[in-house]
C-alpha cells in the first residue's frame, strides 16, 4: 500500500496545497490535472455528497475525497488497496490542518500553505501512517 | 435575554475565584492568534510587532502579581530575587502553562543575570514562522509577563529579564 | 450534542490566562481608537475573524455534519460553548417565527475579574463571541446576525 499525493482546496477550490510522496509512474496524475480534481469529482460523483466523502477507483489508483461543511477538500491518492483512508483524511484534517493551519497567525486561510510547521507534521504524519509503505510499486 | 444574576454585585464584593477554572487550549490559541494578527496589523515591522506583543504581555503579568500573591502569598511582598524567580519558574508557570518551566539559570558572566528558560513555549505551539519574519518570536508576549511580574514586585533595579533573541530563553 | 465537552478536547489551560489576555487585548484597543463604540466594532470582528478558523477546529474535532435546522445550529452552538469556553449557556426566547433565539450565560469566562468603569459603560466587552458565531456559522453557509441583549456587565449575546 502507498500513498501518492494529497490536495488541499479551500470553499472556492483555489489549491492551497500540494504534496507528493511517491509518484505513479505514466498516470498522467499530474499537478496540472490535479487542480481540476475538484470539479472532476462533483462531476463524476453520482451520490449526494451529504457524508462528505467519496473515492473513486481506477485500475492504478484510488482517489479519495473529503470535503468539510466548511468546504474545505482534501483529496489524496493512494494504491488502489489502501484502507481507512477516510480516517487517516479525517484526522489530517483535524491534528494537522487545524493544529498548524488555523491556529497559526501567520497562516491566511486562503492563500496557499507557506508553513514549514504544517509541512513537516503532514509529512511524518504520512510516513506513520499504514497506509504508507516507503516504495512505489 | 438576561443573565440569571438579579443582584448585581460590585467586583469588590464577590469572594475571588480560586483560579482554577479551565478553556480549552483552542480558545487560547485561537485568541492569541487574535492577538497577534491585532498586533501585526498594527506594525510596520518585526520588532514593532514583538513590542505591542511585549507589552500586551506586561498588561496580562501586571494583573497575575495581584491575583497570585493575594491568592498564594496572603498579600505578603517578597523581597528576595531568587525567591520570586523560583515562584514565576514554579508556581506561576504551573498555574498559566500546566507545568514549571524549563530551567533557571545564574549568568556566569553577571551576577544579576538570570536566564529563564523554556523549551515549548504554549503561545508558538502553532505558529511557524516564515522565512521573511525570521526574527519574530512570539513567545516575547511571556517575555512580557515575566518582566512585569519582576518589575512589578520592584526588583527592576536588580534584574530586567534578559530578553535575549535566541528562542525561549528570557 | 449533549454529551461532556472533554471527549472532544482535552487540552486545557488555565481559563484566567485567557481572561487576562483578552483583557489586556481589549485594554489595548481601547487606547488604539478611544471611542467605545468603535471598540466594540473592532472586538466584533476580531472574534468574526476568530469564528472563521475556530469552525475549523469545531468541525474537526466533532465530526460534525451540517446542520439540519436553526434548533439544530443553536445546540452545535451550545456544544461549542461548551467546548471552548467550558460554561453551558441556555437557549431560549425561541421567536414565534423560530428565527431568532438567545443563549443565557451564567457564567463567563471572559468577564472574570472584570469590572467596566463608568466612563466604558457602553462598551460591550464580549462583542467577541457574537463575532465567533457570525463568523463560524457563516463558514458554514449560514448568515445570522448576532447581537448582546443584556450585559452583566452588562451581558447576554443572541443572534
Amino acid at each position: 500500500m502507498t500513498v501518492y499525493n494529497i490536495y488541499i482546496f479551500d470553499k472556492a477550490g483555489t489549491l492551497l496545497y500540494y504534496e507528493e510522496w511517491n509518484r505513479l509512474k505514466q498516470s498522467g496524475m499530474t499537478r496540472g490535472r490535479g487542480g481540476k480534481t475538484n470539479s472532476f469529482v462533483s462531476k463524476i460523483s453520482p451520490t449526494d455528497t451529504k457524508e462528505g466523502f467519496l473515492c473513486y477507483k481506477t485500475s492504478k489508483y484510488t482517489l479519495h475525497f473529503l470535503e468539510t461543511p466548511s468546504g474545505l477538500k482534501f483529496v489524496i491518492n493512494t494504491d488502489v488497496h489502501s484502507q481507512g483512508v477516510r480516517e487517516l483524511l479525517q484526522q489530517i484534517y483535524n491534528q494537522v490542518y487545524v493544529e498548524y493551519v488555523v491556529k497559526n497567525p501567520l497562516c491566511n486561510l486562503s492563500q496557499p500553505i507557506q508553513s514549514e510547521l504544517f509541512k513537516s507534521n503532514l509529512d511524518s504524519y504520512i510516513k506513520q501512517s499504514p497506509i504508507f509503505l516507503s516504495k512505489a510499486l | 435575554m438576561s443573565l440569571t444574576g438579579r443582584t448585581r454585585l460590585s467586583i469588590l464584593d464577590k469572594p475571588l475565584s480560586r483560579g482554577k477554572g479551565e478553556v480549552s487550549l483552542s480558545c487560547f490559541a485561537l485568541l492569541f492568534s487574535e492577538v497577534v494578527q491585532y498586533c501585526q496589523n498594527k506594525s510596520q515591522t518585526v520588532p514593532e510587532l514583538q513590542n505591542k506583543l511585549h507589552e500586551l504581555g506586561q498588561k496580562v503579568g501586571v494583573k497575575l502579581i495581584d491575583l497570585y500573591f493575594v491568592r498564594e502569598r496572603n498579600c505578603k511582598r517578597e523581597i528576595k530575587l531568587l525567591n520570586i524567580l523560583l515562584f514565576v519558574k514554579s508556581t506561576l508557570w504551573k498555574a498559566l502553562f500546566g507545568r514549571e518551566a524549563d530551567k533557571l539559570e545564574h549568568s556566569n558572566d553577571d551576577e544579576n543575570t538570570y536566564y529563564l528558560m523554556e523549551k515549548d513555549p504554549l503561545v508558538n505551539k502553532f505558529i511557524s514562522v516564515p522565512r521573511d519574519k525570521s526574527s519574530l518570536n512570539c513567545a516575547v508576549f511571556i517575555a512580557g509577563i515575566v518582566e512585569a511580574v519582576l518589575t512589578g514586585t520592584d526588583l527592576r533595579p536588580k534584574l530586567p529579564p534578559t530578553g535575549t533573541k535566541e528562542q525561549h530563553i528570557w | 450534542m449533549s454529551r461532556s465537552t472533554t471527549r472532544f478536547d482535552t487540552k486545557k489551560v488555565n481559563s484566567e490566562l485567557v481572561t487576562l489576555t483578552y483583557g489586556a487585548l481589549v485594554a489595548q484597543i481601547i487606547k488604539d481608537l478611544e471611542n467605545t463604540d468603535d471598540v466594540s466594532k473592532q472586538l466584533e470582528r476580531l472574534g468574526y475573524n476568530m469564528g472563521i478558523r475556530l469552525i475549523e477546529d469545531f468541525l474537526a474535532k466533532t465530526g460534525t455534519g451540517r446542520c439540519l435546522d436553526l434548533k439544530d445550529t443553536a445546540d452545535k452552538i451550545q456544544t461549542a460553548f461548551r467546548m471552548y469556553l467550558g460554561v453551558q449557556p441556555n437557549v431560549a426566547n425561541w421567536s414565534a417565527a423560530g428565527d431568532e433565539f438567545s443563549f443565557v450565560l451564567d457564567s463567563n469566562p471572559l468577564t472574570d475579574l472584570v469590572e467596566l468603569p463608568e466612563d466604558l459603560k457602553g462598551l460591550k466587552y464580549c462583542n467577541i463571541i457574537c463575532g465567533v458565531i457570525r463568523g463560524a456559522l457563516e463558514m458554514v453557509q449560514l448568515d445570522v446576525q448576532s447581537w448582546i441583549v443584556q450585559d452583566q456587565l452588562k451581558r447576554g449575546s443572541k443572534h
